[in-house]
């Protein structure tokens, strides 16, 4: 079943186009992250989900209803962390909660979601118009998650929480999607979605340019890791030896360092080998292999292999010039 | 269901910020003075009324101003409303849940006040208060209150922004009650069907002047009000300012209609405005 499907949505601010064309279709029990810099049209997209924006054409279909016109049929089956949004100030984190376990009509524990969320319950007794960002976003995400919805929409989830909520927020991503729950997950930063997320979708300027799993995301860009050797070598060292090792993407020598850019993991020791047979090692580091950089090729509008679109199918890949 | 925990919400967070107590105090507390500085100049308590309705009429709208044009409009600028309306409510809930709140918050300053003039009333007065009177009193002003509240909650429907709401308060105030009483002697309803007249070579009869000079809640309720009294509307000379003839804007049901009016057709306009409108 799909839990999300969102067919050629765009949504036109006078001039300005904040989400163009977008498909995307989000299965029921994945977790999925919706990456994006800034102004890509993440938090656009979310608003038309629940039903707050109207898109200008297109549709979006949450849970089997219209975003728009059954939106809160699909507001009492979600779960929200919204961005840009604000607290009553007068109003305890505590009531907050207990009006969205009422208004949903659900049985939950206001004090053990808080517990949950990591607020701590001298502070869910205090007006939260008292509370720092970071005990704020605690606050709505324990909001989020009353009434066990069926579908959780973080939009940047982890801003302003410290490393601590950050793990928190992590674990109860996972323990949501044990539980069966989809995750919807909109952040600005990689490394976030990285670790929790089945696949990723990434937005630039109004468009998504890419949709995949992390695994294939991480093959496609040859994210296999990186090594760099320091050698005691002549200047002349031949690379080719090392360049034709299955799996080797790019190599490259200077400045007493080889380093070695590497498709699949497996390639590393091998390379390694080449290098040790042609030179003295004096030092070996290995990089682990990090997607930030092929999220910042595809945010700036200079995806690699475009000749190999995304395997992803709903990925359109039309640059970025909106 | 969802209606009332808006309502709830709204009223306690509006509690604690002590705008309810001011409303209330502030309104109740000045009602009071009235009374009490009248107690020796007229035996009767229903004449005090008069004062107060006067008072009610003018200066209570200033006290729901600040109530009221926030309730929805300041939710949207400060981003809670995405707290309100990402739970299951629908935009028929949450409106009338502001609505409600910041309704009973003037419905309460109105009973209260009304009790205490009465209780003063009947402690120090020669004549005994009219339960009655001061009944229909309090029903006419809270119909009158309905009213205000209903605009200035569909001002801040209609916006997302604080100075329009502002504005848009202010302005009905201004138009409604200064313009149309006529406070101010060169801009009011008065020259402005001079105006008509002289600009289009027509004649406006006094019918037709008076029929326009009633269809402000605030002329309106004033009208209204000569209900409060029945059968002694000859005792004192300022109430010759009631009109008593047999026309239908004469008649307290037609004025009293013209203020439901005001009152249900804001809210609709304001509700439709709301409903249609994006939440950033």
């Amino acid at each position: 079943m799909t839990a999300l499907q969102i067919d050629g949505l765009t949504k036109r601010f006078g001039d300005v186009v904040a989400v163009r064309d977008l498909n995307l279709a989000v299965e029921a029990g994945e977790v999925f992250g919706f990456l994006g810099p800034n102004g890509a049209g993440k938090s656009t997209t979310i608003s038309v989900l629940l039903g707050f924006l109207h898109p200008s054409e297109g549709t979006a279909t949450v849970l089997g209803h219209d975003a728009t016109r059954e939106s809160r049929a699909v507001r009492s089956r979600v779960g929200l962390l919204p961005e840009g949004y604000d607290v009553y100030p007068n109003l305890t984190g505590r009531e907050h909660v207990a009006s969205a376990i009422e208004t949903k009509g659900a049985d939950d524990d206001p004090d053990a979601v808080i517990e949950r969320v990591g607020l701590a319950p001298d502070d869910a007794r205090r007006p939260a118009g008292d509370y720092s960002t970071g005990m704020r976003q605690r606050l709505m995400l324990g909001v989020a998650l009353t009434g066990s919805p069926d579908l959780l929409i973080l939009d940047e989830p982890s801003s302003g929480l410290d490393p601590q909520g950050i793990k928190r927020l992590r674990s109860i991503v996972r323990e949501e999607a044990e539980r069966g729950a989809t995750v919807f997950f909109s952040s600005h930063i990689l490394g976030e979605v990285e670790k929790v997320c089945d696949r990723v979708g990434i937005m630039n300027a109004g468009e998504l340019v890419a949709v995949d799993t992390i695994d294939d995301l991480r093959e496609e860009m040859g994210a296999g890791g990186v090594v760099e050797a320091s050698v005691e070598s002549p200047p002349d060292l031949d690379l080719d030896p090392i360049r034709t090792v299955d799996g080797v993407r790019d190599v490259e020598h200077g400045g007493g360092v080889v380093r070695v850019t590497c498709a699949d993991p497996r390639a590393k020791m091998p390379a390694l080998r080449r290098i040790d047979d042609a030179t003295t090692v004096t030092d070996v580091a290995v990089e682990d292999a990090s997607l930030e950089s092929l999220f910042e090729e595809y945010t700036n509008g200079t995806a690699p292999n475009p000749e190999e679109p995304t395997s992803g199918e709903t990925a359109t890949q039309q640059g970025g010039d909106a | 269901m969802s209606t009332f925990t808006v309502a709830r919400d709204d009223f306690r967070n509006a509690r604690r910020s002590y705008i309810v107590l001011g409303v209330i105090g502030v309104f109740t507390a000045l009602t009071a003075l009235i009374f009490v500085a009248e107690i020796d100049i007229y035996d009767d308590p229903y004449r005090v009324l008069f004062d107060v309705l006067f008072f009610v009429s003018f200066v209570f709208p200033l006290l729901l101003a600040p109530l009221a044009y926030l309730s929805i409009a300041g939710d949207r600028t400060s981003g809670a409303i995405k707290y309100a309306m990402g739970l299951p409510n629908s935009r028929a809930e949450y409106f009338a849940g502001k609505f409600l709140s910041r309704f009973g918050v003037g419905a309460a300053a109105i009973v209260l006040a009304v009790a205490v003039g009465f209780v003063i009333s009947l402690a120090f007065f020669v004549s005994t208060p009219d339960v009655v009177r001061f009944a229909t009193f309090a029903g006419i002003t809270l119909l009158y209150t309905f009213t205000f509240v209903s605009m200035f909650v569909a001002v801040s429907a209609s916006t997302d922004s604080r100075s329009r709401a502002m504005f848009g308060t202010l302005g009905l105030y201004f138009v409604l009650i200064v313009f149309w009483f006529g406070f101010l002697p060169l801009l009011n309803i008065g020259t402005l069907l001079d105006t008509v007249e002289s600009l289009l070579g027509v004649t406006v009869s006094e019918d037709t002047r008076n029929y326009v000079g009633l269809l402000s809640p605030g002329t309106a309720y004033l009208q209204t009000c000569k209900a409060v009294y029945g059968g002694v509307l000859g005792q004192y000379e300022s109430f010759a300012q009631f009109e008593t003839g047999d026309e239908l804007y004469a008649q307290t049901w037609f004025t009293a209609l013209v203020i439901l009016a005001w009152g249900v057709g804001s809210l609709a306009v304001g509700y439709l405005r709301f409903q249609r409108s994006e939440l950033g």
